[in-house]
């Protein structure tokens, strides 16, 4: 099958709940196995988390929009913000790094994202925002299970 | 969210519905202040409810087993999903999961503190 959806919300901690149920409806028509929706739900989580924390610092006003597609077994998402960038992506993406440990911010986001996810790429700019995009395959919808 | 009870000198921590960075930063002081009333020797997080957690989980358990350091604490994790358990390896906190009843992990407790 082939589905599209974009989908745009203020950086408000709340909407991470919104994000995450959001995209598993969106996903629901793969017949994911349990493990494959809570690894999806983690991803998106994690994105979004960082989009509302450290893009736009929890401001209330400026948007987060997550566009996805599916595409066969593959769900393709970016989720962007054109907040406060991150200044060096490559410190970002290692394990236990974080720029908000007061927070107590793991700094295992991107390393979740990476592990559960079938590719990720992060394009940033500082003061322009960011754009993380990944991509999941789901296990492919055989005849027996389109029969339960 | 959060059930926090204390059996003996071990606080016992149920967490469930969805672990996420606002649910974490509205249970972090609570779990703190239960950490510091007086002697505690353990925490045991029964994630045997939770239905989903991201890395504000692994923060929320790394803030905690900071609060307990000054008192030797041990900390264990039990019943994380499948899940939640990739995300305690990737965090090093796997040798912190125990599968089991909340009894049996404070018997462990117990052996750890009393028997060394």
């Amino acid at each position: 099958m082939r589905n599209e959806m974009t989908l745009s919300f203020v950086a408000i901690e709340e909407n991470e709940a919104l994000a995450r149920m959001a995209m598993t409806c969106f996903i629901t028509p793969l017949d994911p196995t349990l493990e494959e929706i809570s690894e999806f739900k983690t991803i998106v989580s994690e994105a979004v988390t960082n989009a509302i924390i450290h893009g736009y610092d929890c401001d209330g006003t400026s948007m987060v929009t997550i566009r996805a597609l599916i595409d066969g077994n593959k769900v393709s998402m970016t989720v962007e913000d054109q907040g406060n960038g991150i200044f060096d992506v490559e410190q970002a993406m290692e394990p236990m790094f974080t720029t908000k440990p007061l927070m107590e911010r793991s700094g295992m986001g991107f390393t979740i994202m990476e592990s559960f996810s079938d590719s990720l790429s992060v394009d940033s700019s500082i003061g322009n925002g960011t754009v993380v995009r990944f991509e999941k395959m789901f296990s492919p919808v055989t005849e027996a299970s389109r029969m339960r | 969210m959060a059930d926090i009870n204390q059996i003996d000198d071990i606080v016992v921590v149920t967490l469930a519905g969805e672990l996420d960075n606002l649910q974490a930063n509205r249970i972090r002081s609570t779990i703190s202040s239960s950490i510091f009333t007086g002697k505690v020797r353990g925490i045991i997080w029964d994630l045997s409810r939770l239905g989903f957690m991201d890395s504000a989980g692994i923060g929320l358990i790394l803030g905690r087993m900071r609060d307990l350091a000054p008192y030797n604490g041990e900390t264990f994790i039990i019943n994380p999903s499948p899940t939640m358990e990739k995300i305690f390896n990737f965090s090093g906190l796997g040798s912190n999961i125990r599968h089991g009843s909340v009894e049996s992990v404070i018997g462990e407790i117990g052996g750890v503190l009393y028997e060394k």
